[in-house]
């Protein structure tokens, strides 16, 4: 009996959330509308009967109506993109002598602050932390796109 | 049990450069270098936020190369200890930089003060003046 009832709930919050799709509602107004609804589905149970067979076939908009919210995933070739692109925005480096091994040290000629920089530069790029103790060991693009794929767990 | 195994490692190598020291915080360079890149770090995360605080007529690119310019002011010292000792003052002043302790005169006492050009020419000399 109770199962029912919430059967014949779930069919009329997919109902209401086919239309909520194109209405752009928040998931929260839907919940209201549910709790709302609740208390129609005791006194309309011969009524519902007739709809749900229209209604199943709406059924699979269940999927449909989640939605979250994440960044594109990452490739080696978009974080090497990236990794590039911000060491040729960085003043004290060449972008004609910037290659994928070029280091920092010896073909760059940056000092070990400038290094602490960059490394700093891609954290605040990928968005997270980069340990010191492994950060002075990044000495080339390669190796920092190395580090940040193994990180993300991008195509190991 | 592991200081005084510390100790004993510490006499060994200490025979080799010829002295004993008890560290302040780190036991050779490379720990010490990696103390002067966290403060390097430190402080250069928190210079655009100081000009905006203390609301200073720099752009952040010259705080950031001021800060620089004070760290490559002891990029030849070798020692660990005088080099945890120049880190524990830096955090220091980091630290009332970053609550507020200080005031707009002591973050710019780092920076010398805008000369005004002496005068050069008859005209601009008769204009400031000038004590016979």
């Amino acid at each position: 009996m109770a199962s029912r009832v919430l059967a014949q709930c779930v069919r009329s919050y997919t109902q209401r959330s086919a239309r909520i799709i194109f209405g752009n509602i928040t998931t929260r107004a839907a919940a209201v509308s549910v709790a709302n609804q609740r208390h129609f589905c005791f006194n309309a149970g011969s009524q519902r009967k007739a709809l749900t067979a229209q209604i199943k076939v709406s059924s699979p908009l269940v999927q449909l109506c989640r939605q979250y919210g994440d960044l594109p995933p990452l490739t080696v070739d978009t974080i090497r993109e990236r990794v590039l692109y911000v060491l040729k925005l960085y003043d004290k480096i060449n972008p004609e002598k910037l290659t994928g091994a070029s280091h920092f040290m010896k073909d760059l000629g940056l000092d070990s602050l400038d290094q602490v920089e960059i490394i700093m530069a891609m954290e605040d790029e990928f968005g997270f932390e980069i340990p010191d103790a492994e950060a002075e060991k990044l000495m080339t693009p390669q190796e920092i796109v190395q580090y940040i794929a193994n990180k993300k767990d991008v195509y190991e | 049990m592991a200081s005084s195994a510390a100790a004993a490692a510490a006499r060994l190598s200490g025979a080799a450069t010829g002295r004993v020291v008890k560290p302040i915080f780190s036991r050779d360079l490379d720990e010490a270098k990696r103390r002067v890149r966290e403060l390097y770090r430190a402080w250069y995360r928190e210079v655009p936020n100081a000009v905006s605080v203390f609301q200073l007529d720099i752009t952040v690119k010259q705080g950031r190369d001021k800060v620089r310019e004070q760290f490559q002011k002891n990029r030849l010292v070798m020692d660990p200890r005088v080099i945890d000792m120049l880190v524990i003052k830096g955090k220091m002043e980091l630290e009332e930089t970053i609550n507020v302790w200080k005031q707009r005169t002591h973050v710019l006492r780092y920076f010398h003060e805008t000369e005004t050009p002496t005068p050069r020419d008859f005209l601009s000399k008769f204009y400031t003046g000038h004590d016979p």
